[in-house]
């Protein structure tokens, strides 16, 4: 084996080990919380609780996040489960999109890197819930077997009489479990893989991009695709990696916690492969877009948070 | 459908990755690979994966009866929702007369075998228990940062910063250098304000060695590092000082923890601002507790 073989496998390994041993006890979490709700919660539950108009509906679950904050790992069997429990699909989806970002966890981290900025947290929480809202009313009128895989969509409308009880709680959180922490594993192996050999955030092509944010800004979203982070630590990193100016720092925040390359396996616990491919490239063009345009209208309130 | 035994495998598996996590929590390795703040966490989670295991491995499969609703729905059924509802695929076409009963009924009867689940998830597990070092190998350290130069708009970078404010908030050692943080001589180089109070400043580093890469043509430079995470290891960054050695100053090994006294500078290198320490005495020292520095 040579020194650089050896190094790429002793970095992979220790990559693998810390996003797994940081995202399998939020997994974990997910999963009891989504085995409890899909044995105690009432089937359509929320539709009592939600706004009759679904695009109102759809803008509260945006904001969810901020009272059941939750990581982009965590939300994902908890959607899942509320799907199969009747909540509605589009605004699962407002949900699971916003709640990595647009919760206090994220806003904290996210003012500490940026020099107290109020700005930019400001503009990643708005940015992430404008986004999420969006991709909710987009789906609103497609029909679900379109995206959502059979084993995720809502039971049908007849009434079943499923037991309550800790048996029947634990048996979904157990199987939701594996189900969500075998992609999850996935996705991990994945990311150790590409982040210990081809992802290298240091080399020229890096350097070269600071001065262009047309193309540093889908370069930052490919990195933060790849690098997969937690959306409570991403802040710190794109305040570090280099000189970049608004739009590729806030594009690297928004997207990567709405799609990275272990979500991307976790996304297909729910949803169809062809949508999960459709969600990528829409998240890429809005928050890209949404992100050079905020840069050319607020370059000078980016600028004052510049320490 | 999950049969007694899939259960009870799929329940061992969980019991598996919960003993991995009490493992790391326990040998106190955890604290390489995660910020302080998530080590209870990784306990408590240790602890709740292995109930769920043991509990499955008990209670493998609900009883029967506790599913006892009629399926005698035919598929041409109205919803009560108005969407369309894709039935292709749908997996209310499973065989409700077949002897085994599901356990819990929830129609759910997609998902992976235990193998394959075994085989995808332990695997990988126990390999990268293996081969890992605790540690990345140097080349790992270079791609998170460790020998480039701060960016300008650095981390938390205090405002307004004084000689006042140094001589207030930095101890000295007993040679009267200030005892400052590796990371604060380091983002210096990136705040000119800060850089013109700590240029030529007398002051004492601690953290760990790596080779030089940079501006060590003359083989008279080491690197003195640290480590940042605010979360897991995979977001960790490194941040580092160039040491330069006189001629006859003992030279410290690659992966030692030192204290490394001397005058701290900054240069440019390639268009970039980088901090130097020009080194009077190293000396050994040892490992702190947690080799990273935590979110601040």
């Amino acid at each position: 084996m040579t020194d650089s073989t050896r190094d790429q496998l002793q970095d992979g390994s220790y990559e693998f080990l810390a996003i797994f041993l940081e995202g399998l006890p939020f997994i974990f979490l997910g999963t009891l919380v989504s085995g409890f709700l899909g044995t105690y919660l009432p089937r359509n539950a929320f539709e009592k609780i939600l706004p009759k108009n679904p695009i109102l509906a759809i803008m509260a679950s945006g904001l969810l996040g901020a009272v059941f904050p939750v990581c982009e790992c965590a939300v994902v069997p908890v959607i899942r489960r509320l799907v199969k429990n009747g909540f509605p699909v589009s605004c699962a989806l407002a949900y699971m999109l916003a709640a990595p970002i647009f919760n206090p966890v994220t806003a904290i981290s996210t003012f500490k890197a940026f020099n107290d900025s109020y700005f930019v947290v400001g503009a990643r929480l708005g940015m992430g819930y404008l986004i999420a809202v969006l991709v909710g009313i987009a789906i609103l009128r497609v029909a679900h077997g379109r995206f959502l895989k059979p084993s995720a969509q809502a039971e049908s409308g007849h009434e079943h009489h499923h037991p309550r009880n800790l048996n029947s709680a634990m048996n979904n959180s157990l199987r939701d479990f594996m189900d969500v922490g075998l992609y999850f594993t996935i996705g991990v192996i994945l990311t150790s893989l590409l982040k210990t050999t081809w992802i290298d955030p240091t080399t020229d092509f890096w350097k070269g991009l600071t001065d262009n944010s047309i193309l540093a800004t889908p370069a930052m979203m490919g990195l933060a695709f790849f690098l997969s982070l937690c959306s409570t630590s991403d802040a710190f990193i794109a305040a570090n990696i280099g000189n970049f100016s608004y739009a590729p720092k806030l594009a690297f925040m928004v997207f990567g916690p709405m799609m990275d390359a272990k979500l991307l396996f976790l996304y297909s616990t729910v949803f169809r492969w062809k949508f999960i491919i459709i969600l990528l490239a829409a998240l890429f063009v809005l928050t890209g877009g949404l992100s050079i345009l905020a840069e050319t209208v607020y370059e000078n309130y980016w600028e004052s948070a510049q320490p | 459908m999950m049969s007694a035994l899939h259960t009870r495998l799929f329940g061992l598996l969980a019991l598996c990755w919960g003993c991995a996590l009490i493992y790391f929590y326990h040998s106190q390795r955890i604290q390489d690979y995660l910020a302080k703040d998530f080590h209870t966490l990784v306990l408590a989670g240790g602890i709740g994966i292995i109930v769920l295991g043991l509990y499955s491995l008990i209670n493998p499969q609900e009883k029967k009866s506790s599913c006892d609703h009629e399926h005698k729905h035919d598929h041409d059924h109205h919803h009560d929702h108005d969407h369309h509802h894709d039935h292709e695929g749908h997996l209310h076409d499973h065989d409700h007369g077949e002897e085994e009963h599901c356990g819990d009924c929830d129609h759910e009867h997609e998902g992976h075998g235990p193998v394959a689940t075994y085989l995808l998830t332990l695997v990988p597990l126990i390999v990268a228990m293996n081969y890992t070092q605790d540690k990345l190998s140097n080349r790992g350290m270079a791609k998170k940062g460790l020998y480039e130069a701060p960016a300008l708009n650095g981390l938390d970078a205090p405002a307004a910063f004084t000689r006042e404010d140094l001589e207030k908030r930095v101890p000295k050692n007993e040679e009267g250098e200030f005892q400052l943080q590796l990371f604060a001589a380091y983002w210096a180089a990136g705040d000119r304000e800060v850089q013109s109070i700590y240029e030529g400043l007398p002051v004492e580093l601690e953290g760990r060695v790596a080779p030089e890469k940079i501006g060590n043509e003359a083989g008279d430079r080491m690197r003195i590092f640290r480590k940042i995470m605010s979360c897991c290891a995979a977001d960790a960054q490194f941040v580092g000082v160039s040491m330069e050695f006189p001629d006859d100053a003992k030279r410290p090994a690659v992966d030692e923890w030192v204290k490394a006294s001397g005058i701290l500078t900054f240069e440019t290198i390639d268009n970039k601002i980088l901090p130097l320490l020009k080194v009077r005495v190293v000396i050994p020292t040892e490992e702190p507790y947690s080799e990273f520095l935590l979110r601040q």
